[in-house]
């Protein structure tokens, strides 16, 4: 903060009046809803689930065929 | 000199404020929400395949969609890889191979790459006569491009080492808003899934969310000791990864305004340069200067893989729009498609 000029000095302090103002919900609301979309995602998520990957379009399907 | 001293107690006052005003809001933990979670199984990804072509260190990659990627390297290239069959779909050379950054346009219309050369330059991939060519070139930070992202074909964000972030207009090539704050270069960027704020990660220790219509700092989230390299979404768009020199990674709510969790082990002595969330979020990649790249359980901040492979630093990684494969850029000069 030591480099700053006036200006952005005042800048820096009507910003953080500004994020001071955020509407802040409670964890015990956010976080179980941040689980709950985490884990209904899980079953599409290829890393988590092995399923998905049955088609994987990185690896050869076939084997090569020498013509 | 009073004025200043002022404005100095009044920044402090106010931090102090955020700080009660996060607590007053902390009626639950993380680490007690899911104390009966269970950590995920071993999560083990293989190399299936490696992208070779680049003949110096690989600073940066982005996925187009989820076959095509664009990788830049201090070769001075930037290469469009079809991942599925490792060809080169484009090769191109860049005026300035003092690159730090690359990114695909949504439709896949065009990319752009920055670095030492203070510009993002813009390179539309469907020219008429089939030639990549520069389209655009966004000139006016004074200091290195760090990292870019397209929001349509016609504005992208740019952050850069003069500690400011920049949206563009691609057309005119004016700066269209320039949001300033961070109190030091500013070294990575994402933009959030619904294209209405991004955030920036910065060597002020900062992360900085941005309303991009307004101009304004909404939120900024402190904790790391050291500079901020990697920066990203969670994929539901309410929560921010962070990735720092400090060899940890912080998970960030930006509902409840306040940080999660850290992802840190003391085995782990090294900076982390990138990140990339798997499709669920319950995985987080994170490359560092060691050459591995760490897979972390979210929820539970233990560590469940790692990929190891690269002869070098992890520079850059990237998972698939689809979550199907991830791909990681060395300072070998190969990029690696795991999954």
């Amino acid at each position: 903060m030591d480099e700053l000029d006036e200006t952005q000095l005042k800048n820096h302090v009507d910003s953080l009046k500004q994020q001071l103002q955020y509407n802040r919900d409670k964890t015990s609301v956010s976080l179980p809803e941040l689980t709950k979309w985490i884990e209904e995602k899980m079953n599409e998520d290829p890393f988590l689930n092995p399923d998905i990957l049955k088609d994987n379009p990185w690896v050869e399907s076939s084997k090569c065929v020498i013509i | 000199m009073g004025e200043m001293e002022q404005l100095r107690k009044e920044a402090e006052s106010l931090k102090d404020e955020i700080t009660a005003a996060r607590k007053a809001v902390q009626d639950l933990t993380l680490q007690d929400h899911v104390a009966g979670t269970a950590v995920v199984g071993r999560v083990q990804l293989k190399t299936r395949k490696t992208l070779r072509g680049h003949l110096s260190k690989i600073y940066a990659v982005h996925w187009g969609d989820s076959k095509l990627c664009v990788s830049a390297s201090q070769d001075g290239k930037l290469i469009v890889w079809d991942s599925y069959t490792t060809n080169k779909v484009h090769a191109i050379p860049l005026k300035s191979s003092w690159v730090m950054t690359c990114s695909y346009a949504p439709s896949g219309n065009m990319v752009a790459c920055g670095g030492l050369d203070n510009m993002c330059s813009i390179y539309n991939l469907k020219g008429k006569d089939g030639n990549v060519k520069v389209m655009r070139e966004l000139a006016a930070h004074t200091g290195y491009l760090s990292c870019c992202r397209f929001l349509n074909d016609n504005e992208i964000i740019t952050s850069s080492g003069d500690c400011t972030c920049v949206l563009w207009d691609i057309e005119t090539g004016s700066q269209k808003t320039v949001f300033a704050g961070h109190l030091g270069d500013c070294m990575s960027l994402g933009v959030a899934p619904d294209f209405n704020t991004f955030i920036s990660g910065a060597c002020d220790f900062t992360a900085k969310l941005w309303d991009i219509r307004d101009g304004q700092c909404r939120q900024t989230f402190g904790g790391h000791e050291s500079d901020i390299n990697a920066i990203g979404f969670f994929p539901n768009g309410n929560a921010v990864i962070t990735g720092s020199d400090d060899a940890s990674c912080k998970l960030y709510d930006l509902r409840s305004d306040q940080e999660l969790i850290t992802y840190q082990d003391s085995g782990i002595m090294c900076g982390v340069t990138s990140l990339a969330p798997s499709l669920s979020g319950r995985l987080i990649l994170a490359g560092y200067d060691d050459f591995n790249c760490n897979i972390w359980d979210s929820l539970k901040a233990e560590r469940v893989g790692v990929l190891s492979g690269h002869d070098n630093r992890v520079s850059c990684i990237g998972v698939t729009p689809d979550g199907m494969a991830c791909c990681t850029g060395s300072w070998d000069s190969f990029l690696k498609i795991w999954n």
